[in-house]
């Protein structure tokens, strides 16, 4: 998929996110936009640069320098990986229900940590 | 589809239909995958056929909404099994205690109704997380602080209804007894709203918590009779400034003196903020610095020496240690006071403190940090955010991946009794515990533990039991859970709060008078909830037509 078709796609799922359910502000023609307030709630208080955040600290250790602990600078994430992991849960951290983050937000989400991994 | 015990297909089909007319179909869960993510992710039970899981989940937005789930629920004897944000992770996360219920998931309830900064007081529903307030409290700058637990994402109702504490000034720590005015769905569907809620169009509702006859808020926590829909909660206006500050003694037998004075300082209200025990000559840190340390595993650069004399301790006391501590200046015992409020009186109140403690010989007194409010926020991580009122997910450093835990394990079931707020009880109680724990071969109180001061008159042990991916050692553990809880039954000492799986045996040990208490708790079931279907098993209250089966 281009790069194109990955923006119309995300532009979609960030209008079907706002038809279902208010979403605070964002910057307007961002494509990333939910994916990045859904990150900011759910996934930043664990996984936002330094050891002071768990998840970062749990993959500083975990990878041991091959590759950064901080998940937006990952560039080999795939929305289907995204999708698993917060609906599984790994280690200490627990999936995460619909009523949390919902199906919208989260292929939204998984879109926005995926942004950086080169398309294939 | 999963059909929950005791309940016809047929009529579990007519329920989910109702479910999905009131809340819509999009918000009723039946499928094997959506009801896997309300299992309990630290669950000790994990892939074993015992794991309590859930036949379906219902997502209501409203008090009306929750009333006609619970009507349907009568209609058609469906149980239900109510949670708030489902984060209660070391307590049973979002799992229900009896196998098979729905899981009433009020995660969507999620509007803060009032933030009053003139009374200090807030309203909210129970979807509403502490990061939530905070940042509605924020974004509107209202001069408010919330009490916060460790863990920020947990439902401030959610915490309150499990009896949670915090870390800010000792009245408003205790989450439960900082609530005024609850509304509750009643098993029946009828809404009920305790103290001044009682009276149509109350203007007290969040400032006086009895109204006038029996005050009956207290039987809604921990139990099974309604599902709390609002509730209040009293907030601190903002400090002035804030001042954290050590008292360090160097001999074993300081600690009854150290604790006695705590008492004293605590219950004269000269020191307000949470008082966290340390020894650092034993190697354990405060509850506020655990975090630091399992953030960079510092704690494990002690000297070989220091640790070679670790293994010389038994019961807290080693006189070899404590001649190591004089020689290298480590105190044996540490105390961290905390003080909220002007800096004229927070001063005099550190001034007062130390001169109190300064009756222990050879004790010293040392002022740690000391500013003003609000700190820039970017100054947050420099503190144990929740001393400070701000929520975090900190905490999860103590369980997840770290210098300290290359290995972690999949979670953990939070062992917690109840011990009398003295130094002898702290000595016998590790005296007790650690002998049992070696004998089960439990990973707890292992060189020396110190409890938690949470609550002013009463200390808490907080121990995480490793919850694995191996079913043999879980058993284990779950095995040697239960007996830590009967052993301190035999000592008077009782569990403040237990995941569903231990509920049962913590409950066995409130059984003065043959059990009396509990046979109160099943009378009131009988009474409120004839039918059974609220959160059977919660607290080990099971309904009538359950009592005596297997969860």
């Amino acid at each position: 998929m281009n790069k194109f078709h990955r923006s119309i796609t995300a532009g979609a799922l960030w209008a079907a996110a706002l038809s279902l359910q208010a979403l605070p502000t964002y910057a307007e023609g961002d494509a990333h936009g939910v994916g990045n307030v859904v990150y900011s709630k759910w996934c930043a208080p664990c996984h936002a640069p330094g050891i002071t955040h768990p998840g970062t600290n749990a993959l500083m250790v975990k990878y041991q320098g091959v590759k950064s602990g901080v998940l937006l600078e990952w560039t080999d994430l795939t929305p289907m990986y995204v999708e698993y992991m917060v609906r599984h849960g790994i280690s200490v951290m627990p999936q995460f229900r619909k009523t949390e983050i919902s199906d919208v937000e989260l292929h939204a989400l998984a879109a926005y940590l995926a942004r950086n991994t080169p398309q294939s | 589809m999963r059909t929950p015990p005791g309940v016809s297909p047929s009529d579990y089909s007519k329920a989910l239909a109702a479910f999905a007319a009131v809340v819509g179909p999009e918000w009723v869960f039946t499928s094997e995958d959506d009801l896997d993510l309300y299992r309990d992710a630290f669950s000790p039970f994990m892939n074993e056929p015992e794991e309590r899981i859930a036949s379906g989940a219902v997502a209501p937005t409203t008090t009306e909404q929750v009333q006609e789930i619970v009507r349907i629920a009568n209609r058609f004897k469906i149980p239900l099994y109510t949670i708030s944000t489902g984060k209660n992770l070391g307590y049973g996360g979002s799992a229900p205690a009896y196998s098979g219920s729905v899981v009433l998931d009020l995660k969507r309830m999620n509007k803060i109704i009032e933030v009053n900064e003139a009374n200090a007081y807030c309203v909210v529903e129970p979807g509403v997380s502490y990061f939530d307030l905070y940042n509605y409290i924020q974004e509107k700058k209202l001069k408010v602080w919330i009490d916060v637990p460790d863990p920020g994402w947990g439902s401030v109702i959610g915490n309150a209804m499990d009896r949670g504490g915090g870390y800010t000034q000792a009245n408003y720590r205790n989450h439960f007894d900082s609530h005024c005015g609850m509304e509750v769905v009643l098993p029946s569907g009828e809404v009920l709203r305790t103290g001044m809620g009682a009276i149509p169009n109350a203007e007290t509702w969040q400032q006086y918590k009895t109204g006038c006859g029996p005050w009956i808020d207290g039987i809604f926590s921990q139990s099974n009779y309604g599902v709390v829909t609002k509730m209040g909660f009293w907030l601190m206006p903002e400090p002035e400034a804030y001042l954290r500050g050590t008292i360090s003694c160097m001999h074993f037998e300081d600690l009854g003196p150290l604790v006695e004075t705590l008492n004293y300082l605590e219950n004269v209200r000269i020191t307000g903020g949470f008082p966290d025990l340390g020894a650092p000559l034993l190697g354990y840190g405060p509850v506020g610095q655990l975090q630091l340390f399992f953030e960079s595993g510092t704690h494990l650069a002690l000297p070989p020496e220091h640790m070679e004399l670790l293994a010389t301790v038994k019961d807290g006391r080693s006189p070899a240690l404590e001649a190591y501590g004089r020689q290298h200046d480590i105190p044996y015992w540490q105390v961290w006071l905390s003080f909220h409020g002007p800096m004229e009186v927070i001063e005099a109140q550190w001034q007062a403190s130390v001169r109190h403690f300064a009756k222990i010989k050879g004790s010293r007194a040392k002022v740690v940090d000391k500013t003003l409010l609000p700190i820039n926020p970017a100054d947050a991580d420099k503190f144990h955010e929740p001393e400070l009122g701000i929520p975090a997910l900190r905490a999860f450093s103590i369980g997840a991946r770290s210098p300290y835990n290359p290995t972690p394990s999949k979670g953990h079931m939070w062992f917690s009794p109840i011990i009398p707020r003295t130094g002898e009880a702290i000595i016998e109680a590790n005296k007790v515990f650690s002998a049992a724990a070696r004998e089960l071969g439990m990973p707890l109180f292992r060189t020396f533990t110190l409890p938690a001061c949470f609550w002013e008159r009463a200390f808490v042990f907080i121990l995480a039991t490793p919850v694995t991916t191996d079913p043999a050692t879980n058993k284990k553990y779950r095995e040697g859970f239960k007996k830590l809880i009967a052993i301190g039954g035999e000592h008077g000492w009782g569990e403040y709060r237990t995941a569903p799986v231990f509920q049962e045996s913590v409950m066995n040990v409130y059984s003065f008078n043959n059990h009396v208490l509990h046979r109160f708790h099943e009378t009131l079931k009988d009474a409120i909830d004839p039918n059974g279907i609220l959160s059977a098993g919660r607290y080990n209250i099971w309904p009538n037509h359950l009592r005596g089966k297997d969860a």
